[in-house]
């Protein structure tokens, strides 16, 4: 492991780290600068609802950005949910006294008191001043689905977030000279699509796309409108869809791909059918951003530029520590080859992702379990989950005299729809052993009983 | 040639490994949230079912048109306005 060196950081940053006329943002027929981004931000701040924390539910990736610079100008904390469903936001409320929420399409509904407010895209008189934030100031809390099936805060400083944009863009090659163009195809709120599609352009040498980009045509489209050289933000459930779709996209520099494990096979066929380096970031919502890999290169990530891994006296993983970070003891398994390059043993069996979404297995049985009428439950994954990123979840449950379609209606309310099983099937009692549990070998076992039903 | 509700709604079946038959999708419900409840994966994955079945290429202007995503039906009327095989 590397000596630590003392080092020392800013103790703040700029909301903005880029020259006034750099774009930061490309709608569709219009970029957006840094003083007209920052105008637009002390406008919205304005107009936000008054209180410490706010939820920011914009659907539109630019109104989202200005919403978070709105945010830390008001000195109110973000918080970045991806469930919104009523229950959800009503359960964050109990936990922050006073929660509001605002969008910009009026047809989002928040049971908060809620605002509906969009971010101007015009020309404004308003000032453009760009203030120096504190590193320590506490500018966006990100929220995971815990063990429990409890959302889990992720508190995220600003010097943290400032410092890492800093670092990808770095890592990627984005320079003065020839700054980035970005389409993500990932959603705003959650942590990857936070950083590299809303908050780089702030600090690093890049420009994000702000339209459609979901379907490979919406992709085609977007990369066409965006200057070389071009970035590809995305996953390899959305990297599999694009090669599948046969289009012939603009020419990529570079394909970024993270929240589930990409495949060297899927990477080398992205790589030869669109003529690009195709590469991996390693992250978690805890953490952020932390590694980097070429996929195609073999399986060693080398750690962002001022993203360190040190041997922990109490975890037996390695801590990762960063600038302005609380030093954070990885959940997955990995080998440190030194300070800066690790291999990654595997992940914890339990935390299963899909759509770049994470739960844990048991947090979701234990809703199912917590629904009026169910005596037992349990949710089952596929063995090959980690290598079918469509694949999905079944469940099994002991409720007698209730329905199971009712049943998967009241677990539409409490979870997201990736993660609601594709069975539910009730029986009598579920394999559970002596001390109650219910092995991996059994689970196995009742997927296997699915199987051989079809 | 004619695309059939029965056809759209077989490849729906197909694309997305559901548990059911393509005769138990009714004309009218709605694909998504309350009726079959499809999410943004199976979205993905009934574009590109499209794309390779018909030539039709979803946008989310297309997507977010409830003309189109409604019910069987309207997405049956969509293919059949614009396949190009």
């Amino acid at each position: 492991m590397a000596r630590a060196a003392v080092v020392t950081h800013p103790a703040s940053y700029p909301l903005v780290g880029r020259s006034p006329d750099a774009v930061l943002f490309r709608l569709p027929g219009r970029d957006v600068n840094a003083a007209e981004f920052l105008r637009a931000a002390h406008d919205l701040a304005a107009a936000l609802p008054p209180g410490a924390n706010i939820v920011n539910l914009c659907r539109d990736r630019f109104a989202f950005a200005v919403g978070i610079a709105a945010a830390i100008l008001r000195g109110q904390v973000s918080l970045l949910t991806t469930d919104r469903s009523p229950v959800g936001l009503r359960r964050l409320a109990e936990r922050y006294p006073g929660l509001c929420s605002f969008a910009d399409d009026p047809a989002v509904a928040s049971p908060l008191p809620h605002r509906t407010l969009r971010p101007g895209t015009g020309p404004s008189g308003g000032e453009a001043a760009n203030p120096m934030i504190p590193a320590g100031h506490l500018a966006a809390i990100v929220f995971t689905s815990g063990s429990t099936g409890e959302p889990v805060g992720h508190r995220k400083s600003w010097g943290q977030l400032a410092t890492r944009s800093e670092d990808a863009g770095r890592r990627f090659g984005m320079t003065r000279s020839a700054p980035a163009s970005v389409v993500g195809m990932v959603p705003p709120q959650h942590m990857y699509g936070f950083e590299t599609t809303v908050l780089l352009p702030w600090h690093a040498h890049a420009a994000a796309w702000c339209g459609d980009s979901f379907y490979p045509a919406d992709v085609r489209a977007a990369l066409a409108e965006m200057p070389e050289p071009r970035v590809l933000v995305t996953t390899p459930l959305q990297i599999r869809a694009l090669l599948e779709s046969g289009l012939a996209l603009p020419r990529l520099e570079r394909v970024i791909s993270a929240t589930a494990p990409l495949f060297a096979d899927l990477a080398a066929t992205a790589e030869r059918g669109w003529n690009t380096q195709v590469e991996e970031i390693f992250g978690a919502t805890e953490v952020g951003s932390i590694a980097s890999r070429r996929t195609v290169e073999g399986d060693i990530w080398r750690a962002y530029p001022r993203v360190r891994l040190s041997a922990s006296p109490s975890e037996p993983e390695p801590l990762v520590t960063a600038p302005h970070a609380v030093p954070f003891a990885l959940s997955d398994h990995i080998e440190a080859l030194d300070g800066t390059r690790f291999r990654l043993l595997g992940r914890r069996t339990d935390l299963i992702k899909l759509g770049g979404r994470r739960a844990s297995l048991a947090g979701l049985s234990r809703i199912l379990t917590g629904l009026e009428g169910v005596l037992d439950g349990v949710f089952v994954a596929p063995d090959d989950q980690e290598q079918r990123p469509n694949a999905r979840l079944a469940a099994f449950v002991v409720a007698p005299g209730r329905d199971p379609e009712a049943l998967l209606a009241e677990l539409r309310e409490r979870i997201d729809p990736v993660f609601l099983p594709r069975r539910l099937v009730a029986v009598g009692e579920l394999p559970r052993n002596d001390v109650g549990k219910i092995t991996a070998d059994a689970a196995r076992a009742l997927h296997d009983r699915l199987a051989g039903a079809e | 040639m004619e695309t059939t509700e029965h056809e759209v709604a077989q490849l729906i079946v197909d694309a997305l490994h559901l548990e059911m038959t393509a005769d138990e999708i009714a004309p009218d419900a709605p694909l998504f949230g309350e009726g079959l409840g499809l999410d943004s994966i199976d979205a993905l994955e009934l574009a590109l079912a499209l794309s390779r079945t018909y030539g039709v290429d979803l946008k989310s202007d297309d997507a977010r048109n409830p003309r189109i995503f409604a019910s069987l039906r309207t997405l049956t009327g969509h293919i059949e306005a614009h396949r190009t095989r």
